[in-house]
């Protein structure tokens, strides 16, 4: 490497910098452990420095050294709170990989990271739509009839509005899960109360399975299997608590069908 | 035969609702869309490959491992094709399996136990209850490790996938589930 190359390597604070916004977005994105971990220590690599990071629930810890003995740095970040996210991890993921292959420079990376944190996500009707749509096609995979994947379509359009618009103002999640679980399951039990068609239960059931968090299950899961235990089973609790707030959401609604003498 | 062709209709039918679900579910995640479509396809045959097995009478978890070690072998084929890494496909197809109704089965049990008052009711909601849980979990854990075994087995880099490209010269395709860092 000449001096001139040497001259224009970033130095240890602007990779650090860039790193510890890097790893907290990905982390927040719903990205794997073990992804995150792989990709810093890629980016790191890249710019000629090593990588150690350990991470946490709400935060990570990051140090960046340069060489064996040379200058480091270690920062601690608060992780910002978000829901997975595939399209920018796939993009940060693909960021990561440019920078080790194309030799992209860290300004150019920091603009291409700004433009991946403002990328649109799909307008929310027709996510409402779609989401709808797919939930009513989930019912007849459990044997639900038309009639109940009628109900779930209508019912998953009504959680889904009310978890946009609660989420939207910012409100708690578990409270914003028990609020969509109650309203979805409550369009449902139509059908429980008059009968309709053949399979009501079936409708009332899946009506709220749509807020499933699956992609923390699965993230929860894979992170135990890679060695992350602690943050699997810190994803797996979030989890579990916004699983809690859907049954407590649909209890409520149960116990008005049963209180109306169904 | 008919009743060959009857399972066979019914089982494409389950995997174009499968294909529907998945997209919508993934779409929840803002998956980027061709990331849906590939994910909706391998969904599809997943499901299908649940579905047939459990006609065939096996259980549900081990017909949840089979369809999810199907869904993640398609997924590494699609990441080669695709340079995309392959859990970005293989985790949304799993999403229309997941146990979501033994769970709902689960907490309707425990509703029914707590207000039980004969102790025979109560004895029969306690299987159920610890029945549907332990599916809940166990499908669950089989969906993961039919998914990931297969990634971590036969990522660019494992002993499996070195020896195999020894025994037939293949040369290696970059950009697939963990290429090492190329530097030049």
């Amino acid at each position: 490497m000449t001096t001139d190359e040497r001259a224009k390597r970033p130095d240890v604070r602007q990779v650090c910098d860039f790193l510890q916004t890097f790893c907290a977005v990905m982390l927040a994105d719903g990205a794997q452990t073990l992804r995150v971990e792989r990709n810093a220590r890629r980016i790191g690599m890249a710019c000629g420095m090593a990588v150690e990071l350990a991470m946490f629930s709400r935060h990570i810890m990051l140090t960046v050294r340069e060489g064996e003995d040379g200058e480091s740095r270690t920062v601690v970040r608060s992780v910002p709170a978000g829901g997975p996210n595939f399209l920018r991890v796939q993009a940060l993921n693909a960021l990561g990989w440019r920078m080790v292959n194309e030799h992209l420079p860290l300004e150019d990376a920091w603009r291409e990271m700004e433009h991946i944190l403002a990328l649109p996500s799909v307008p929310p009707l027709r996510l409402c739509l779609l989401v709808a749509c797919a939930n009513a096609a989930f019912c007849r995979l459990f044997e639900g009839d038309v009639v109940a994947m009628l109900l779930v379509f209508v019912a998953t359009l009504v959680g889904f509005r009310v978890r946009q618009a609660l989420g939207g103002m910012g409100m708690n999640p578990k409270i914003v899960y028990l609020f969509a679980a109650f309203c979805a399951s409550l369009t449902a039990s139509c059908g429980v109360i008059w009968q309709w068609g053949t399979t009501p239960q079936t409708a009332l059931g899946v009506s709220v399975l749509f807020l499933i968090p699956g992609i923390p299950l699965i993230n929860a899961v894979q992170d135990v299997l890679d060695g992350h235990v602690l943050m699997g089973i810190t994803r797996a609790v979030q989890a579990g608590m916004l699983i809690a707030a859907i049954a407590l959401g649909l209890s409520l609604t149960m116990l008005l069908v049963e209180g109306a003498g169904v | 035969m008919n009743d060959v062709l009857t399972l066979a209709a019914e089982a494409v039918a389950d995997g174009l609702f499968a294909v529907v679900a998945c997209i919508g579910f993934a779409l929840i995640s803002n998956a980027p869309r061709p990331v849906c479509l590939v994910a909706g396809v391998l969904a599809g045959l997943g499901h299908m490959t649940r579905f047939v097995l459990l006609h065939a009478g096996m259980g549900i978890t081990s017909a949840s491992l089979c369809g999810a070690t199907l869904v993640s072998f398609c997924s590494m084929a699609c990441a080669r094709r695709w340079h995309t890494p392959a859990e970005f496909y293989a985790f949304p197809a799993l999403l229309p399996m997941i146990p979501g109704m033994y769970a709902y089965r689960t907490i309707l049990a425990t509703m029914h136990f707590l207000s039980a008052t004969e102790a025979v009711d109560r004895e029969t909601l306690l299987v159920d209850i610890a029945y549907n849980a332990l599916t809940t979990c166990s499908v669950m854990g089989a969906l993961v490790i039919g998914a990931i075994v297969p990634l971590f087995a036969l990522h660019g880099e494992s002993p499996l996938t070195r020896w195999y490209r020894r025994a037939t010269g293949a040369e290696k395709r970059g950009g697939g589930h963990e290429a090492p860092p190329r530097q030049g």
